[in-house]
Parts: C-alpha cells; structure tokens; sequence
C-alpha cells in the first residue's frame, strides 16, 4: 500500500465531492448575479476574486493535512488569544463597512476575522469542553465553556454583526449540547436569555428605552421578518422581493440569466447574502431542492466522520463545524425564503465572499484531517 | 451517542422545513409569484396625445400644437430607502423647479395606483428638460415624456369663438367621465368657444408605453404600445381672411371712436364692439368677432390666477364674448318684428299711408308723449318709406293697434316666430337667449299687466328687449332668404387625423317661415331695407354713397336707462338681389347708429372685394 493510498484509505469522497458541486453551482449563480451577460458588467472581477479565494482555501485544506489535528488542543490557549486580538483589533481599528466595524486590511487583503473567529472558537471550545468531559453534567463543567464562548460573542455584538454573533451562539450551544452538557441547565440559560432579550425590545417599543445591542436597523428587520408589508418600500422591501424571486422560479426556473428579479436588480445583495433567491429563481425548485439536499447531504458525512472521530476532541470540532454549516444554511436560506430574520449570513461556498469562503473550505479541511485520522494506526 | 441521534433529528427536520418551504414557494405559489415578478419588472409611461387642429374653411390651421415636455413620478419605479420627497427635492435643486410647486402636484394627486403616473409638472422649458434627462440617473422614478401646447397662431383674434383651454376642474371630471369618456386629473380641457364645445372631438386620447424596468427605473426595452389617438381636427365656416378684416376694421373703429370720445364730452366711449358675419343660405357664420378681447397664449400653458384676476376685474370684461354672451336691446331694428306682424295680422300693405304730424305719439289717457328721433313731423309716409325713415311715430301705432287688437302676446309671438327670446343653437357654450318681454312675462316679473306704453315702447325694440348679436344676424338672414330660419353654426366637419369625417355638419332649418309669412310681408319689408340703404332719404345712405353693391340693412338706436348711452347697431344683408350675407355690427354704449354703419359698410366691401376707389 503506497503511502498516497494509506493516506486516501479513509477520506470520505463525499465530502470534497459535495463541497466541489456546492462551489460549481455558487460560481454560477455569482456569474448571473453579477450579471456576466451584460455587456458593460464588471463580472470577471467577482468570478477572479473568488476563485483566488477558493485557490487559497484549498492550499489551507492541503496544507492541513500535514498536521495532525490534534495540534490545535495544544494550542487552545494561543488560537483563543488570538482570536481576542484580531476580534479587539477589529473593533479598535476596523474598517466600517455598512453601519459595522467588520474589515481589516493587511496590505491590498481586507478580511473580516469574524468569519476566522467561528473555526476558532469551535476549536477551544472543543478542547475546554474536552477537558471538563466528566464534569459536563454539573454547572462546574459548562462554566468554561459559557466563559470562553461569552468573550468574542460580546466582542463580534460590538462589531454590530448580528449574524456571526448568533453563529457563534448556535455554536456554543450545540458543541455543549453534544458534549454532554446539562440540559436543564441549557434551557435555563437559553430561556432566561431569551427572556431579557424580549423584554429589552418590548420595552424599547412600548417604552423607547435604549437598545443595549441591537441597531435600530436590526430591530426593524427582526420586525418586517415578523410582517413585511408593514413597509414594503423599507426594510420589507428585501424579503418581499426576495421570496418573488424564488416563487416566480416555480418548477423549472427561468433559466440561466434570465432571472427578472435577479436581472433587473430588484433583488437586493443578490450575489453574497440572497445568492439563493437567484439559484431559485433561475432553476426553479429542481434548482433550490437540489443544493439544499446537497448540504443535508454532506451535513449528514459530517455526522458520520464526527461518530468514526479518533478521540472525543475530534468529534467535538466536527459537531462545532456541523453547527456552524447548519446554522448559515438555515439562516441563510430561510431568510431568503421569508421564515428567518435578515441577519445578513452568507451561504456556504456559493456566496461571494473571500474570507467566508476560505473560513468553509479550512473548516472542510480539518473535518477531512479527522476523518483521515479515525485509525489510530495511522502513521 | 444518544445525543447524536437527537442532532440528526434536528437537522432532518430543518432540512424538511426548508424543502417544504421551497415547495410551498415554488410550486405551490409559483404562479402567484411569477405574476408579481411580471408586476414588478413592468412600468407603463403615458404616451400624450396631441389635441385636434382647427381649421378655417380655406383650409388654413388657426390653432395647431407644439412638443413640449411633461414630468411625471413613477411611484413603482422609486428604489427601496429613497423617499418621494427626497427624490423631489433633489429634483428641485437639478432643474431649478419650485419644490413646493412639486410637492404640491405630488400630494395633491388623484392618482392612487403606484404604477400609474402622477404629473408634476407641466410644459417643462428646454433647459429643464436637459438637465432633468441629463441627471435621469439621480432622479429614479422621475420620466420626462412629450407632450403637446396648444399652439395658437393668431393668439389674438378669433379669441372668444376659440376659447381657452385649462386644467380639468373636479366637477368636470365627474360628469365627463359620468358620460363615458376616460379624462384624467391635470388633463387640458377645453373652458369655452369651440375648445369646450367640441372637446369631445378635438381631446386625443391618451396612449402608454408598456416598458421593462430596472429596479432604479431605467428603461430595458418597450413590451408594448397602446398607440395615443390624436384628436380630431375641427373644420370651421369661418373664412380666416375675412375675419383677420372683420377683427382689424372692428377694432380699428372701436380704438379710433374710444379715442374721439375722449375729445367730446357730448359723447362716451364705447366699451365693446360685436360683428358678425353669416352665409344667409346656410347659417354658416363666416366671420365673428368681439372685443375687447385677451390673449389666447395666456392660457396654453394654464393661465397663473394674477393674470385671472387681472381679466376678471377687467372693467371692460374682456373675457365676454359680445356676439352670444351678452344681449342688448335691438332699438329700431325691431321694426322688422312690428311691421311683419302688422303686414299678416293688421292687413297693413307696402303702400298703407301714414301720417306722423308732430313727431310725437300719444296714447289715450296717458299725458307722455312717445317721440320720435326727429323732432318734427315727417308728414305722409307710406309704410316702406317709414321703414327706410325709421319713424317711429308709425310703428308706434303699429304697435298699439297690435295692443287694442291682441293685447300684449301677438307682437312677442312673431318675435318668437323670427329666433328672438331663444338660443339661436349656434355651436358655442353659454349663449344667452335673450329676451322678448309679453304680458305673462311682466306679471311674473313685476306683478304689473302689460301696458300700452309696454306695448308701443317694444314696437321700436325698447322696452325690456334684449337680444344677442347672433340672434340679429340669424334675423337679417331670414330677411335675406325670406323665410328660412337657418341655425347658426361655427362647424363645418370633423375629420379624423386620418382624414375620414367623423362629423359632417349639414346647414340646419330651424323653421321655414314661408307657411306662415307672405311673400308679400317679406318682399314689404326688404324693399323697406333697400331703402334704408340705397334712398336718399334712408338712415343709412349717406354711408353707402356710389357704393358697388347693392346693400340692405336697418341701423338701431338702443336707449339704455343711461343718458348718452345708447347700443349702437346696424344689420344688413348683401347683394340685395341674391343675398349672399348678412351682416352685423353692435357698438356696446357705442351712442349712435351713425358710429356702427360705416363700420358694416367696410366689413361688406371687404366681403366682396370693394376697392376703395369704387366706393
């Protein structure tokens, strides 16, 4: 057996093979969103930018791979301050784009590291949850955790990025979930979260006190979610346009680039956040039914290399990468489908976007690191 | 591993949500959204449609329409975040236009539909036209589309029978639209003249353009056109070169007498003049003017309410058209009425004789004289040559015979027969019919009979008599035809752009006399005319001296309750023996026939033509 085969003995092909189709269909979509057609459309810009970006990612997935995983357990301590510096840096330094300090910029690279946070704290929070496994039933065992997830979970709400904060939230919640954390517990600090989140809009509403957290902005978007024909022309101008674009796809679609809503602009960020509606309008529910089964397909792989894991470390960080795939495709696609909040969440490896792009294909490389890594013979 | 099992559980059911939700989306609202998509991508631009031309009989265009421009806000066509005043407001600092002006048009419109346009403004200026298509990229949902301006080529004549166009008022718009027609708020209606009597013809109708958009409302491409239907073009009787004459001796007169008044303190000014030209055998009115007048382009664009006001409190009410709109006594040319009357119902002949000794008229029992305009008896006169005299000593007793005789109807009854106390018909809005006063008339009004001082004071044309210079001249044409009462009209045809008549309008006999007046009353009376005219002695002769036609006419003296101011007439019908026109002149407080005479006499030898050497 040839060290190439060894090696390739237990990759799970699915997974690069779903993630290749997911990156075909979104190099599509982006193309007719960005509107290649036209003749005056500065399309090979985008199509140049992400495919630089899903060259460096697969360098990281390559790279990857000649490191055991289990590196980043030793090095918890230094990714987590690691990512405390980026994430204050950000927020001291940042660039603000669109009512938010998200970008920093190293030379001509602007990145958001909001987006390399969430691979971060999947990773100490694996390790933290790891070490407390015994205690994990108790209060004792989830205080760390709660720690460890609460500090760039405030640190991202002050970026003002809902989005990657409540990803961060789903996170955390599902990593101790699996980890065997306290359900009575979870609930109870969930619940009451919940609760004072409810109260502080109601009273904002009824009572104009200041909002701690939220925008004005992201309250108006929490309340068209709840009705958007309030203001059809304002904040629901977005899902109403959006669930147009993919109703008007019906079965079949409209065909590649001859999308009306997508075409003629009425759909807003159509190529990164609402990238979906156009796959919908264009190829119709054959189109949106097929990536949608393709992510619970290769969510379902991750279950499975999560349970073949070598060490309970490993399973930890899929089932963090899981959550975190899981959450932006449910928020993603149910925004656009008019059932979730506009948080503004890209769709994995179809929305244009550097840094999120990269962030999906390193988080694909370290799921492919353990599930080449299950046999501890290996090496 | 339990609560793995739990986590494939969740993503399971998030991924069935999320594909039902597609479904439900896709499939089972498919067409519902695929219609909103349609909805959302389609915007229709108004495609104006130019109002129909009017035309002389000679073919010459009186009132055409010029390109301009109309601006307009499409509601659906305004991105999300942007707000309709924000757009107007930039609007106003790029093209220079009042902001209140367009926000006013904006939240003043009728229009509720967001895809429908709503007018902002009207007739924009080459300049902002420019600018405004030039920044069409900072101005989403603002359209600039043609549109049509009344262009009058002659704005200051022919102006009352035109008449003004304005915007469509609220009651307008319900009982048009309650006929049946589709008008619009800010559309241009026609006020008065032919504009508002034939608006029904002459408007177009509006047609759209079905365009794909963008969502900044940026044209992709045109999907449709509902083509715009111009209006049909008005053909009228009127002889433009005979009425560009008409206007300018009228007003030449009207100017030089106001000027002579001046100088005179025996006399006043006139403050209007009225003449009318009219085709005796049809009823076609080939010339027909009023003044003073105003400024047709004053109103093209919408007339701004100074320049309303200004008109309104126009002391010499410019706005009022002479010829339908007001009504005057007749003076003596009501001896037309008396003497045709006295012909059938008091068997009075062409050679009956008269004696007037004294010039003056006395009824029994009643101590006031009724005089005559001369101050002296004019001895034996024969009934024609008390026509060409003018003497109103004879119709006088005419009249108070026809009193003792019938009491006070049979004299308001033939003024009837002859189109008085009725609207001629002529196709023009707001005619006044005028009116004959008889003894119901007066019992209703001053709860009084009627008197013989009534009676023999109407004989002459006092009394309460009013009539309209059109009912005159529809007067002197039956005379002309003897018997057939023509209805007056402006109106030829009505073709379409195309050319095909939509409308042919025939010469209308409202009554044809003959069956009830003897050729003998006619042939009387006209001689009698002649007479006036063409005898030495007839009260309009020394006016006519070696003129080339031979002309017939009655001059009228009307007293109004004022000192020196009498309404000055004189009708008349040319060539005596194949009567081609009749014509009349009215001189509002004018003070004597003398004044209104030479006036007729110039409008007639322009008619036919008469050089002035000939004369």
């Amino acid at each position: 057996m040839s060290w190439k085969k060894k090696f390739l003995h237990y990759l799970n092909f699915n997974v690069p093979l779903t993630v290749f189709l997911l990156i075909i269909i979104g190099f599509l979509s982006i193309s007719s969103a960005v509107e290649i057609n036209q003749v005056d459309s500065n399309a090979l810009v985008f199509l140049q930018r992400q495919a630089v970006s899903v060259v460096l990612g697969l360098l990281v997935v390559f790279i990857l791979q000649a490191y055991d995983y289990r590196i980043f357990k030793e090095y918890a301590a230094v990714i987590y301050l690691l990512m405390i510096g980026l994430l204050s840096f950000t927020l001291l330094m940042g660039r603000t784009v669109a009512g938010g300090k998200r970008w920093i910029s190293i030379g001509p690279i602007n990145f958001q590291p909001a987006e390399l946070a969430k691979i971060m704290l999947i990773l100490v929070l694996a390790t933290v949850i790891d070490n407390n496994s015994d205690d994990m039933g108790y209060l004792k065992g989830m205080f760390w955790p709660s720690i460890i997830a609460f500090i760039p979970f405030v640190l991202v709400v002050l970026q003002n990025d809902l989005g990657t904060a409540l990803v961060l939230f789903f996170i955390y919640l599902v990593m101790l979930f699996a980890g065997g954390g306290n359900i009575k517990y979870m609930a109870l600090v969930f619940g009451s979260g919940f609760l004072i989140i409810v109260l502080i809009i109601s009273a904002h509403v009824m009572l104009d006190t200041p909002l701690p957290f939220l925008q004005e902005y992201q309250l108006n978007r929490l309340i068209v979610f709840i009705n958007p024909d309030i203001d059809p022309f304002g904040s629901g101008y977005n899902i109403i346009q959006s669930k147009i674009a993919l109703g008007s796809g019906r079965l079949t679609g409209k065909g590649l680039f001859a999308g009306t809503q997508n075409q003629l602009n009425f759909l807003p960020e159509k190529h990164t956040d609402f990238i979906f509606s156009v796959i919908g309008e264009e190829f119709g529910f054959m189109g949106s039914a097929l990536v949608i089964l393709l992510f619970l397909f290769l969510l379902w792989q991750f279950l499975k290399i999560a349970e073949e894991a070598r060490d309970r470390y490993g399973y930890l960080v899929v089932i963090g990468i899981t959550a975190m795939f899981l959450f932006h495709v449910l928020e993603n696609i149910g925004m656009t489908m008019g059932i979730m909040p506009i948080t503004g969440i890209p769709l994995p490896f179809i929305s244009y976007g550097g840094t999120f792009m990269m962030t999906s294909l390193t988080a694909v490389g370290i799921i492919i690191n353990i599930n080449l890594r299950q046999n501890k013979l290996m090496f | 591993m339990d609560r793995l099992k739990i986590l494939r559980i969740i993503i399971l059911v998030i991924f069935i949500i999320l594909i039902s939700r597609a479904a439900y989306l896709q499939i089972i609202n498919g067409d519902y959204f695929f219609r909103l998509s349609e909805g959302n991508r389609i915007s229709v631009r108004p495609i104006n449609a130019p109002r129909g031309k009017i035309i002389d009989s000679q073919g010459k265009v009186i009132v055409s329409n010029r390109l301009t421009y109309n601006l307009y806000l499409m509601r659906n066509e305004i991105p999300p975040g942007e707000s309709s005043e924000e757009i107007l407001a930039e609007l106003s600092e790029i093209s220079g236009i009042d902001y209140q002006r367009l926000i006013n048009n904006y939240q003043n419109t009728d229009v509720k539909s967001v895809i429908e346009p709503i007018l902002l403004a009207r007739h924009l200026s080459k300049e902002e036209m420019v600018v405004i298509v030039e920044n069409n990229d900072l101005l989403p949902g603002i359209i600039v589309q043609e549109a049509s301006l009344r262009d009058y080529i002659y704005p200051e004549n022919m102006v009352h029978t035109t008449g003004y166009i304005g915007e469509i008022n609220r009651n307008e718009l319900i009982s048009f639209n309650e006929l049946g027609y589709n008008y619009r708020a800010g559309d241009f209606v026609g006020k008065s003249g032919l504009e508002r009597q034939y608006e029904f013809y002459l408007a177009g109708q509006e047609g759209a353009e079905q365009i794909e958009v963008d969502n900044r409302g940026q044209k992709k491409q045109t999907l449709g056109i509902r083509k715009p239907i111009a209006g049909n073009d008005l053909t009228l009787n009127i002889d433009f070169e005979l009425q560009l004459s008409l206007e300018e001796i009228l007003k030449e007169n009207f100017d030089r007498l106001r000027l002579e008044a001046e100088d005179d303190e025996e006399r006043i000014k006139p403050t209007a003049a009225a003449a009318i030209v009219m085709d005796v055998n049809s009823g076609a009115i080939l010339a027909s003017s009023s003044i003073p007048n105003y400024d047709l382009n004053l109103f093209a664009k919408g007339i701004s309410s100074s320049d309303y006001q200004k008109l309104s409190n126009d002391p010499l009410r410019p706005m009022l058209d002479r010829t339908v709109m007001s009504d005057y006594p007749t003076g003596s040319i009501f001896k037309l009425i008396t003497g045709a009357a006295a012909m059938e119902e008091l068997g009075v002949r062409a050679d009956s004789s008269f004696y007037d000794s004294s010039g003056r008229f006395y009824i029994p029992n009643w101590s006031r004289p009724f005089r005559n305009w001369l101050d002296r008896g004019e001895g034996q006169l024969d009934f024609v040559k008390a026509m060409a005299r003018s003497n109103n000593i004879v119709f006088y007793e005419l009249g108070h015979e026809l009193y003792k005789e019938y009491r006070g109807d049979k004299l308001a009854e033939y003024a009837r027969k002859f189109g008085l106390d009725q609207k001629t018909g002529i196709d023009l809005p707001s005619e006044r019919s005028g009116l004959v006063p008889d003894d119901q008339w007066k019992r209703e009004t001053f709860n009084e009979p009627w008197y013989p001082g009534d009676a023999v004071n109407l004989s002459i044309g006092q009394s309460n008599l009013l009539t309209t210079p059109m009912q005159i001249a529809q007067l002197f044409s039956v005379f002309a035809n003897e018997g057939i009462l023509y209805k007056p009209q402006l109106a030829d045809k009505i073709t379409s752009p195309e050319g095909e008549v939509v409308l042919d309008i025939e010469p209308y006999i409202k009554a044809d006399l003959r069956s009830e007046i003897n050729d003998s009353t006619f042939a009387a009376l006209n001689q009698g005319l002649y007479d006036v005219v063409n005898k030495s002695y007839g009260t309009a002769s020394h006016h006519f001296l070696n003129f080339p036609i031979e002309v017939a006419g009655k001059t009228g003296t009307a007293q109004t309750s004022r000192a020196l101011t009498n309404h000055a007439w004189f009708g008349a019908f040319a060539p005596y023996e194949d009567p081609q026109i009749s014509v009349v002149v009215l001189l509002e407080n004018g003070g004597s026939s003398s004044f209104s005479v030479p006036i007729a006499r110039d409008i007639i030898a322009n008619y036919f033509g008469v050089d002035e050497e000939d004369e």
